[in-house]
């Protein structure tokens, strides 16, 4: 008994000294993800810090998404009170860069959390770098992707044996399965898309541009050259399925949502955040048989718009060593551990995870992340990005647009002097 | 008893002091310093360059200034007269319930009042949402074709000024009433004995004393209406913002979005001058119209 006594009270006491020598760090974290797939990263945050009991500790706040965020961001930066680590929207970051708000992460940092170039895609890394440093540490790419029910497919004979769409390769293809669908009379429209909200629909314009190799930016001027007629192509496609009624007018967000998932749409373009959406219902036996793949090709070769959701470091004077590594830590544990992060539709940034069986395995994650060798991001400017300037002005003419209120070559007269007028 | 005059002054000081220092210290340096940050071209934060009035110069340029001017102005027509108007109306009617059922209708007028925008927002997002929306459904069987209210330009400032009068009108009628009761009732006996007919009386004896709080009544609104934003906001979120810009809203996207906060303390400036010409004038043509009654 006495013994025991003696043998609780070294125990405290050793245990009392390596506190004291190795004191938990606190990482305070801000992040914006409000949806499903903050659940996600409350579980992940939730088992990193059981990993690392008694070393560091993740303090998370989840902020409204947007400008709210960012603009908090700024201001505490400003006096000193910023959080030790953030999420960031890659397409954000150039703006970033120019108010001062993020820490570079240096090559001693991507050392430290046993990262590096190599273990991203391209076209990501160039995201998150701005004249040969970098700001950010990738977690994510979140694509639009093309939502099936294959159910209503195979009744029309348009399935593919692997359980893809016919006619995704070409304009003529696509529009024949659009009206193959619409004649069939199984559904109320071939698509839904969110013909209401000409931000989000920017992605699947974005996307066709990139398809004819457009650049909305290029020498510091907007829609140069033929970069305007491209926009314009890309824009009358859309209105056309609009005119067409193989989409419906003036849809936002959830109504197109549920649009689909009610089967009185047979097909979606939407983010690939919604695929935990789809699980869910499937898993509660309330949805049809369903995929999700690559946008159709409809003009030169694939491509996707993608944002990325990345980590940033705050930009701090007064940040310990310590503290330092406990964040990069942080970045590192999550980015390894990112294959949770998968649940929620994201592909994942960091390569290796998407090697991983596991995730060969998860569908129709497997099938979309092909398109990862196709992806564009935003144009390099202050002014891109989710919840920036350039969306309001997109917006603006998107609307009447693809509503078939506006012609589509006027639609870019107006924004390429807008965009210009900035 | 001698008065010290410059001990009360001296206590007076002492008394008003703390008002005085956060008011400084949260209005008036702020204002100063927008109006100095007016002349550069800076960040949100942080320090820029003197560029003289450059920030002025390019503002009758600019097309989406004259957007969120003529938008702005456009609203505070919708907006003010036949808001305060309505509530006048409404006002009257309430005057003639008593008991239990005026305070009950009363209530019910008042209770959009109380309301935050956000909810505001959408519950009127929801009804008359352009597929799902119950009000819609009111197009349809009327017969009328639906409109998406909320992502035309001609009927966006309508609709969302009809939502700002539904939802605002509650103080003015409350004002209203107070100016009502306060009206003698003995003025309304002589008139019925002089055989005044209902419109003669509305005329001659209550519009001429309710004028003071109609005056007022205008004025609130148009200081009030002149910063909308929030409204124009939300209505806009997804749709045509650029289209549907106004002052305070072409602020925020300067300041807030694009990070240019030279130019956003100019279009401020602009918008508090107009702010103090107009509601100087509105008060004092609205005195001088009150004095010829």
């Amino acid at each position: 008994m006495r013994t025991s006594i003696w043998a609780a009270g070294a125990l405290a006491f050793t245990g009392a000294f390596t506190m004291a020598a190795q004191a938990e760090e606190t990482v305070v974290w801000w992040d914006f993800l409000g949806g499903g797939d903050g659940v996600r990263m409350k579980q992940m945050i939730s088992d990193f810090n059981d990993a690392h009991a008694g070393e560091i500790k993740i303090d998370a706040t989840t902020l409204e998404w947007g400008v709210p965020f960012y603009t908090k961001v700024q201001t505490s930066v400003a006096v000193g009170e910023a959080p030790d680590i953030m999420t960031y929207h890659a397409s954000r970051i150039p703006l970033a860069i120019e108010q001062g708000v993020m820490s570079e992460i240096t090559s001693d940092d991507w050392a430290a959390m046993g990262l590096g170039q190599a273990d991203y895609a391209p076209s990501l890394w160039d995201a998150i770098s701005s004249d040969g440093k970098t700001y950010a540490v990738p977690l994510d790419t979140h694509p639009v992707v093309l939502y099936v029910n294959k159910d209503i497919l195979a009744k029309v004979d348009m399935l593919n044996e692997d359980g893809t769409p016919k006619g995704m390769d070409s304009r003529e293809g696509f529009t024949n399965l659009l009206k193959t669908l619409k004649d069939s009379g199984e559904v109320r429209y071939p698509l839904a898309t969110t013909t209401a909200d000409g931000g989000f629909i920017f992605r699947t314009i974005y996307s066709l541009m990139g398809q004819q190799d457009g650049e909305l930016m290029s020498d510091g001027g907007f829609l140069e050259g033929d970069n305007g007629e491209k926009l314009a192509n890309a824009l009358s496609v859309i209105q056309e399925w609009t005119v067409e009624e193989y989409q419906p007018a003036y849809t936002d967000y959830p109504a197109a949502v549920a649009l689909f998932t009610t089967g009185e749409a047979a097909m979606m373009i939407n983010g690939v955040w919604e695929v935990p959406t789809m699980v869910d219902l499937e898993n509660d036996g309330k949805l049809f048989n369903w995929t999700a793949v690559e946008l159709p090709v409809i003009f030169d070769h694939p491509s996707t718009y993608a944002d990325s959701h990345t980590f940033a470091i705050p930009a701090s004077d007064d940040m310990s060593p310590e503290k330092r590594a406990a964040v990069l830590e942080v970045i590192s544990w999550i980015s390894k551990n990112s294959l949770f992060w998968a649940t929620a539709g994201h592909i994942p940034a960091y390569g290796p995870v998407t090697e991983l069986d596991e995730y060969k395995e998860m569908q129709p994650n497997a099938t979309y992340s092909v398109l990862t060798s196709n992806m564009i991001f935003d144009p390099k400017t202050p002014l891109a990005g989710v919840a920036g300037p350039i969306f309001d002005v997109m917006s603006t003419y998107f609307v009447p647009t693809l509503n078939g209120e506006m012609d589509a070559t006027e639609a870019v007269e107006e924004i390429t002097y807008e965009l210009n007028d900035m | 008893m001698i008065r010290n005059t410059k001990k009360e002054a001296l206590i007076a000081l002492v008394l008003i002091a703390p008002f005085l220092a956060v008011y400084g210290l949260i209005f008036v340096y702020p204002t100063i310093d927008m109006f100095v940050l007016s002349f550069h071209k800076a960040p949100l934060i942080g320090q820029g360059e003197f560029v003289g009035i450059d920030n002025y110069e390019r503002l009758p340029r600019d097309r989406r200034f004259n957007t969120a001017l003529w938008n702005t102005a456009y609203f505070v027509v919708l907006s003010v007269i036949p808001g305060t108007f309505a509530a006048l109306g409404i006002a009257l009617g309430i005057s003639r319930l008593s008991g239990r059922l005026q305070a009950l209708v009363l209530a019910l007028f008042f209770l959009p009042y109380i309301l935050p925008v956000s909810v505001v927002y959408r519950i009127w997002e929801w009804t008359l949402n352009f597929q799902f929306g119950v009000g819609m459904y009111v197009f349809d069987a009327v017969g009328l074709e639906r409109v998406p209210l909320f992502k035309v330009k001609t009927w966006f400032m309508p609709t969302v000024a009809a939502i700002t009068i539904w939802w605002t009108s509650g103080f003015s009628i409350l004002l209203f009433l107070a100016g009502l009761r306060a009206i003698p009732n003995e003025i309304y006996e002589a008139a019925a004995l002089d055989n005044s007919g209902r419109w003669t009386t509305f005329r001659s004896v209550t519009w001429p004393l309710l004028w003071p709080v109609t005056a007022l009544v205008l004025t609130i609104q148009l200081i009030l209406q002149l910063k909308i934003f929030d409204q124009v906001y939300l209505f806009s979120q997804g749709g045509r913002p650029n289209d549907n810009m106004v002052m305070v809203y072409y602020i925020f996207q300067k300041a807030f979005q694009n990070n240019q906060g030279g130019r956003a303390a100019a279009i401020a400036v602009v918008l508090f001058l107009i702010v103090i010409i107009v509601s100087v004038l509105n008060y004092q043509l609205l005195r001088l119209a009150g004095r010829q009654k």
